[in-house]
């Protein structure tokens, strides 16, 4: 049990030497390593004939290599569309590999100057886009090619499906999946008992009021989905203060958390809390949960979230609950837009990096995955709508909360907006320590405004943060 | 290295005392080729270029997915020194370090006394009834991989469904009802630091039972003629005669509290409420994949290679000092 301990000797000292004697040679013949790569985007510029049926001009025979974020909604979709490319192109191969870990698993690839043609940049682990966006094509001519039905792609999209991907003017990344965020609801829970959803935060403290008689909670939350409330918030802000919320807040602007439609809507969820509508514990509760409580014992009316909810918790709903969204609460009739206007957004960023083998596959299989047939295999198969309109027929496929999302986006027409500061500087894990503590009633609105700031203030002052302005 | 002279070489002219040394047979240059070369370059190209590599890309404003960076000198580190999230994480970790060995080390020396020596004072020395039993059940966790056992103690700690709160709501605690034991400030930590407690004590309790056995029983029934209790005991013969395994354990459990980020990651991903269980790594993940500040995240790998560093080098000491026989001396 005792084993023989020396100090630096004589010979641990020539040891010592002759390791570094082996390192240095062999430093030299690294250093080359992750500091250089062989520029290989040549590939991508021997592209076959454009052609109607070929527009990105992808070479005959060749491979396209997606990688896929296998989150939510699975790579099935991915794989179906690939299948009638490889009908349509006699002789090419998609390879779609599915992963959950983008960054990690790309990092070294893009290094190396030898990424995947085409990713689909998504989940807890996805690049941020201010790191890649200028090793990424513009998508703007996938845009403008025509379907498979050959119908020019951007008349076929909804509304504003651009805007989460644009950078700089730059499409870098096309949002395939819509997603709409919303307040949602048991409409069978609430034909029983007679309560509307509320439009404005007033409404919502007096169905507080209600849900407490009836021994239930307003809302709930879970540790890991605490910024779900700043999502609810900053949206029901631009709806009440308008399109000058939404660029300040865009562009990290001093004290934009301080304006007046942001305070009031602090104001009122801090009433919500102060008044315990808020299910105590949720700084504690794992997030899914947390949303159990809320699908499956009904403890609270209402969550605030995005439309994945439906998917996510199907295994966890109470039968007959009949999940329903409505839009956020405004302040007040003075709102800027209507109580209608919807934050809905594309998620599931696909982005074909240029420096791919292939950079015309994977822009072929993107123009393929947007085409009716791949587009409503996706809603049919996910209950989700993809950005692609009229793929969903009026039943839904069953599912309430699919009717409800197209419904929502046809009652907000035009009025579709959306914002990315928060995830394209990264500032999520940050906030939500913020808003944990404020809905557990620990810190106060001006704590939480105070807060939020100095993150805001912090990423803008950080002259090594490449900032994007928004318009 | 054993001489053989069973092995006749060509040179062996002169008389076999005089034989060098230094002959380059083949025998001799296989064996430095096998045994040193090849795990050196092993070691050199997989431990130490790696470190070498970290330290370079720390001084410089690499962001990981281009091939460019700038050299920017000690910038990172300065940068560190100023972000308050990360001096937070740098606390959590150094107050793990502080609490997670100690209490750890002391529960399974006690439970190892107990196990091997502290029984009936008639007789044999041995330890108390039954204590095979709790030997190997105080040794269930540590089987369980870390990730399990982070999960398991998420439930447990759940403020509406977990057995804990279930508990003591069921003994007429009412306080407790939803109370988020992961989620408040003042608990999360503690809880955090009880679960990787619960992981190892039962392992470094195997540990010190294993060296407590290969101390000759002789010494304590002399102990025990002389009037030595068991806390004399413990303290007076087993706590000398095993310095080494404490140490060892010690300084293990240090470079995990150091780490601790599966137990964390577990129990709360998001660096608990107030960042009150972040801890570094957790803060490395997010800096280099998340917003892709690979330079940045370097130099906090730098921080945490030198903190572990600094903690062995005070265990080692802090042994030297108390009495631990010196460097180099064969017991």
């Amino acid at each position: 049990m005792s084993i023989e301990r020396k100090t630096v000797d004589r010979r641990t000292l020539l040891r010592g030497a002759l390791a570094a004697a082996a390192v240095i040679p062999l430093s030299s013949t690294l250093a080359a390593c992750a500091g250089s790569n062989s520029d290989s985007d040549d590939d991508s510029s021997k592209g076959g004939e454009k052609s109607a049926d070929n527009p990105f001009g992808m070479a005959a025979d060749s491979t396209t290599d997606a990688v896929i974020f296998d989150g939510g909604y699975g790579t099935d979709y991915v794989a179906f569309a690939a299948t009638i490319m490889q009908k349509n192109h006699k002789g090419s191969t998609v390879k779609v590999s599915p992963t959950t870990e983008i960054s990690q698993e790309l990092q070294p690839r893009f290094v190396a100057g030898d990424p995947p043609d085409l990713i689909d940049n998504s989940g807890e682990n996805s690049i941020g886009f201010a790191t890649i966006l200028d090793q990424v094509e513009d998508l703007s001519d996938v845009l403008d090619a025509e379907n498979l039905e050959g119908t020019k792609i951007r008349d076929t999209l909804y509304e504003g499906v651009e805007a989460p991907g644009t950078f700089d003017g730059k499409l870098a990344a096309l949002n395939y999946v819509m997603t709409v965020y919303a307040v949602w609801y048991s409409s069978s829970l609430f034909e029983e008992n007679g309560w509307t959803p509320p439009k404005t935060w007033d409404e919502a403290i007096a169905l507080g009021a209600e849900a407490k008689k009836a021994g239930k909670y307003l809302f709930l939350w879970g540790k890991e989905a605490a910024t779900y409330y700043q999502t609810l918030a900053i949206a029901s802000a631009i709806k009440q203060g308008g399109d000058e919320v939404r660029l300040a807040l865009g562009n990290l602007e001093p004290n934009c958390w301080s304006m007046p439609a942001v305070q009031a809507v602090f104001e009122a969820m801090g009433t919500i809390v102060d008044r315990g509508y808020m299910k105590p514990g949720g700084a504690g509760t794992q997030f899914t949960a947390a949303q159990a409580q809320w699908s499956n014992n009904q403890d609270a009316l209402l969550y605030p979230s995005g439309s994945w909810i439906e998917n996510e918790m199907k295994d966890q709903t109470k039968a007959g609950f009949d999940m329903k969204g409505f839009p956020e609460m405004i302040v007040d009739d003075s709102s800027a837009m209507p109580w209608e206007a919807l934050h809905a957004a594309a998620g599931e960023p696909f982005q074909v990096p240029s420096k791919g083998k292939n950079v015309p596959g994977g822009k072929e299989l993107l123009r393929t995955m947007l085409s009716k047939e791949a587009a409503t295999n996706f809603a049919k198969t996910k209950l989700a709508p993809t950005i692609v309109k009229d793929t969903v027929p009026a039943d839904g496929f069953g599912s309430t909360a699919l009717v409800s999302q197209t419904d929502m986006l046809k009652a907000a027409g035009p009025n579709v907006f959306t914002w990315t500061f928060v995830d394209l500087y990264g500032t999520n894990v940050d906030q939500l320590v913020v808003w944990n503590s404020f809905l557990a009633g620990k810190s106060s609105v001006k704590e939480l405004t105070s807060r939020l700031q100095d993150i805001t203030d912090k990423v803008r002052e950080d002259d090594s943060i490449k900032k994007i302005p928004v318009t | 290295m054993i001489e053989s002279p069973l092995v006749p070489t060509d040179t062996e002219k002169a008389p076999p005392r005089k034989k060098s040394r230094r002959s380059w047979t083949f025998d001799r240059i296989s064996f430095v080729l096998v045994f040193l070369v090849l795990p050196l370059a092993l070691f050199s190209v997989f431990v130490v270029w790696p470190f070498v590599q970290a330290f370079w890309y720390s001084l410089t404003d690499w962001s990981g997915f281009t091939a460019d960076m700038n050299f920017i000198g000690v910038e990172n580190y300065q940068k560190l020194f100023e972000d308050d999230i990360f001096m937070t994480a740098l606390r959590n970790n150094v107050l793990l370090a502080l609490v997670v060995p100690f209490v750890t080390v002391v529960l399974a020396f006690a439970l190892a006394t107990m196990i091997t020596v502290g029984g009936s004072t008639y007789g044999a020395t041995r330890g108390l009834k039954g204590s095979s039993f709790y030997r190997v059940v105080s040794f269930f966790p540590y089987t369980i991989p870390a990730i399990v056992i982070g999960l398991i103690w998420l439930q447990m700690f759940d403020p509406s469904n977990g057995l804990l709160n279930g508990v003591l709501t069921a003994v007429g605690l009412d306080g407790f009802d939803s109370f988020p034991w992961l989620g408040d400030e003042r608990t999360a930590m503690p809880a955090s630091m009880f679960v990787i407690i619960w992981g190892f004590v039962g392992f470094y309790m195997v540990l010190f039972v294993a060296a407590i056995k290969s101390v000759p029983g002789e010494l304590y029934d002399a102990a025990r003629i002389d009037g030595a209790g068991r806390f004399r005991t413990a303290f007076s013969v087993t706590l000398p005669l095993i310095r080494d395994n404490v140490q060892t354990a010690y300084i293990y459990l240090g470079i995990l509290a150091l780490d601790a980020f599966v137990y964390m990651v577990a129990l709360n991903p998001g660096g608990g409420p107030e960042n009150s269980t972040l801890v570094m790594p957790q803060r490395l993940l997010v800096t280099a994949f998340e917003k892709g500040q690979f330079g940045l995240a370097s130099a906090m790998g730098v921080v945490m290679a030198v903190a572990t560093l600094v903690f062995a080098a005070l265990v080692f000491t802090v042994n030297r000092l108390v009495g631990g026989r010196p460097e180099g001396v064969r017991g």
